[in-house]
């Protein structure tokens, strides 16, 4: 007997009836963590995915009166924009803004120190971390006890001001002797700013004061360039990029090809597949685990399974060679074999996902009731008949699921490409995503395929649910 | 394809012989296409069969037979652990297989604890919303979710969470709750709600009822559950590769390695990641119904 067979309608296991009146909040509260595990990490990825495609955040940069962050605008600047450097000064880190951005700015760490000077008074005033050795650590870890750096040179000038604020702008309190030594009362790291002078978008000249994190500064310390922006604006730069690539237009095309070849193939298979399980012949829980068994292979292991027999000095080669079909091995898998490439990864998919159509059939199968079936064959329908008039209309909410979940498992398919082709040969969309995100470091461009992929798999879902709907549901 | 019944059996006896011949000649034609539906069954088989034939063979024989043309189909010749422990040894192996099981068991858990009261909830109440809940679900189910990795990947840098075991299995379990969700919340449905009325006739609360009732019905059902999740994780290699850079996990490792590794470790790769899937689907192979079945209705 079958025992795999244990599919109940959900309807007969329903409550009967629902207690009335009283609001019941158990089921909310149960569904409450999918629900907010699927916003984090599907619904908000999602936003955040389509943003990063259609959102430069780093396209323009402000320029700022004073070198204050909350100062008056006096431009913006477009990202690469070259710039002059005019000047510089440190001012207080502003901890409050987005940690990533804060990578690689430049800052200096200035110590508030008191030492006596060359006249014997004790004076207190900042100084750079850079004119200080540090000699002692109090409890906390922090540096409280240090000297003053001898300057080296002939002509250096031994004394070393210490300013009344952490700046090299303020005044200067007095001077300190080389090696005298300092007690630090306390310390603040600063970021540089810099006074830089671009050509705005409109022509302009514009002056202003901004951040090191958004300036990079040549060499000479006189030019540089904005690094990036700090003010976003939409853009179809990342579309037109995607667009552009080299390996887009084959990428669609392999991807699309790949669905067309595969799908009906899987379909036919899978149909026949489960009208043998559905024959319950001896043994049918093995032959049912054998046909299930690829459900549960990575299609890294399948793309390099079918890597061994294709390639070379694999088992095709070797298998039409015994035969004595072929005189030498042929290559299937190079730039010059495309065919066979497509052909192979083809094979490989057909063999991997045919399995999850299969157990989606099978289960549709035994929904349908043996009556039916029985009065169909009674009344004379071969086998064809009762697949093509009986069985497949039966079957359609099934076989809906399976070619929605298919197109996916189709436009998803990545490892197998890249374990026959290197990924370079043929290509496919999720291996351009992956090439874009890791190859050039370029997430936007990537997140542009992402969602360029989520688009193609709505689409093809609403054209599956639109084409394959009942009779009923078209008068409506 | 014998679907039809054998009513009537009784009667043929006392039939006319006309009848009779038409029934003998049924009987044969359903002997030759029983025939023919085993002929059928041994070629999928084989189909499926042959490929892990192929890459068994290879994995378990010397380096040399890997290189060596033409092939012999004769697997095994000489039987020989070399390539697999030349794989087991190679670079970032060791703790890529690490990686790979933490995240599957993270995975496998997290995934589990939510989606579990999610189908219970799903199976055995009807409230408002009940609908749009499955639907979006079913919705989520039609996206490719690994795709998600690259907003994710983002937004772990910006959180200070990438290249970690613990938020790869984050988007991992993304990945999986969806359909362990569907597929736990089939399994509760296959536990008559009469059975926990019952109990709460005699006495039990709701609690206990699903302690000591329905528990240990959907205990199996739930764990089928898990053990493909677990299989889910294992293998994916997409999200796992745009996720980890140092902490990669073991298909993530092939697939880096993939460029210029020779073919033994290749194949051996191959076999390693594929004995684990064929195991867990001959625990799950009951379930199997249970956790795609129900999804189309």
């Amino acid at each position: 007997m079958n025992t795999v067979v244990e599919i109940k309608s959900e309807e007969d296991t329903r409550p009967a009836r629902p207690r009335p009146k009283k609001r019941n909040w158990a089921p909310y509260v149960l569904i409450f963590p999918t629900v907010l595990f699927l916003a984090l990490f599907f619904a908000w990825p999602m936003v955040r995915g389509l943003s990063l495609a259609v959102w430069d955040s780093e396209a323009f940069l402000t320029l700022h009166e004073e070198p204050v962050a909350k100062g008056s605008e006096t431009g913006k600047l477009r990202q690469n924009t070259p710039l002059e450097i005019l000047d510089q000064e440190s001012q207080i880190v502003v901890t409050d803004e987005a940690d990533e951005r804060r990578a690689n700015m430049i800052t200096e760490v200035w110590y508030l120190v008191s030492g006596e000077d060359p006249d014997g008074q004790t004076i207190t005033g900042w100084a750079p971390e850079a004119r200080i050795r540090v000699r002692g650590l109090d409890a906390s870890g922090n540096p409280s006890d240090g000297t003053v750096r001898p300057r080296l040179g002939a002509n250096a000038d031994p004394l070393t001001a210490l300013f009344e604020e952490a700046s090299g702008n303020s005044d200067v309190v007095g001077h300190l002797e080389q090696q005298v030594a300092v007690k630090i009362a306390e310390q603040t790291t600063r970021e540089i700013w810099y006074l830089v002078r671009g050509t705005d978008e409109a022509g302009d000249v514009v002056e202003g004061w901004s951040q090191s994190r958004f300036v990079q500064v040549f060499e000479d310390e006189t030019k540089g360039r904005v690094d990036r922006g700090d003010t976003g604006e939409l853009t179809t730069r990342f579309i037109q990029k995607m667009v552009d690539d080299r390996f887009f237009e084959p990428a669609v095309r392999t991807t699309l090809l790949l669905m067309i070849l595969i799908i009906p193939v899987q379909f036919v298979l899978a149909v026949v597949m489960a009208l043998v399980i559905q024959a319950r012949l001896k043994g049918n829980t093995y032959l049912l685990y054998i046909f299930a068994i690829p459900l549960g292979v990575s299609d890294l292991a399948v793309g390099i399974v079918f890597f061994s027999i294709f390639t070379q000095n694999g088992f095709l080669n070797s298998i039409l060679q015994g035969l004595g079909l072929i005189d030498g091995p042929i290559t299937y898998l190079s730039a010059e074999t495309r065919g066979w490439i497509i052909f192979a990864i083809w094979l490989a998919e057909v063999w991997r996902a045919t399995a999850i159509v299969m157990i989606i059939i099978v289960s549709g199968l035994q929904a349908i009731s043996d009556e039916v079936l029985e009065a169909a064959e009674l009344f004379g329908a071969n086998l064809w008949r009762r697949v093509r008039y009986v069985i497949l209309p039966l079957l359609r909410p099934s076989i809906q699921i399976a070619l929605i979940l298919r197109t996916i498992l189709a436009l998803q398919m990545f490892a197998v490409v890249i374990a026959l082709s290197g990924g370079d040969v043929v290509t496919v969309l999720t291996n351009e995503t992956f090439r874009q995100y890791r190859d050039l470091r370029n997430p936007n461009v990537a997140a542009a395929y992402a969602v360029f992929i989520l688009l193609l798999s709505m689409v093809s879902t609403t054209l599956y649910l639109y084409s394959l709907r009942t009779q009923k549901e078209k008068a409506e | 394809m014998t679907l039809g019944a054998d009513a009537g059996r009784a009667d043929i006896a006392h039939a006319s012989p006309e009848v009779r011949a038409i029934h003998r000649r049924m009987l044969r034609r359903k002997k030759i296409n029983r025939g023919l539906t085993y002929l059928l069954a041994l070629l999928i088989a084989l189909w499926v069969l042959v490929p892990i034939w192929f890459i068994a063979s290879m994995a378990l024989t010397t380096p040399e037979v890997v290189r060596s043309y033409p092939k012999s189909v004769l697997p095994f010749i000489p039987f020989s652990f070399e390539s697999m422990r030349f794989f087991l040894e190679s670079d970032g192996i060791v703790p890529g297989f690490r990686n790979s099981v933490i995240v599957a068991f993270i995975t496998l858990t997290l995934s589990t604890i939510i989606a579990a009261p999610a189908g219970y909830a799903v199976s055995r109440y009807i409230f408002a919303g009940r609908d749009a809940f499955r639907l979006s679900i079913l919705a989520v189910r039609s996206f490719p979710i690994v795709i998600l990795a690259v907003p994710i990947a983002v937004m772990f840098i910006s959180l200070g969470i990438f290249d970690n075991v613990g938020s790869l299995a984050l988007m991992h379990t993304a990945l999986t709750l969806p359909t362990t969700v569907l597929v736990i919340g089939s399994v509760f449905a296959s536990v008559p709600y009469e059975m926990e009325e019952a109990a709460m006739v005699f006495g039990c609360s709701r609690v206990k009822a699903f302690r000591y009732v329905v528990l240990p019905l959907v205990a199996p059902g739930i764990a089928a559950a898990a053990v493909f999740t677990f299989v889910m994780s294992w293998n994916e290699v997409f999200a796992a590769s745009i996720l980890t850079v140092r902490n990669r996990t073991l298909p993530a490792q092939v697939l880096f390695a993939l460029d210029g590794s020779p073919q033994h470790y290749q194949f051996a790769a191959a076999f390693f990641m594929l004995l684990p899937a064929i195991l867990f689907i001959f625990y799950i192979r009951r379930y199997l119904f249970n956790m795609w079945g129900q999804v189309s209705k």
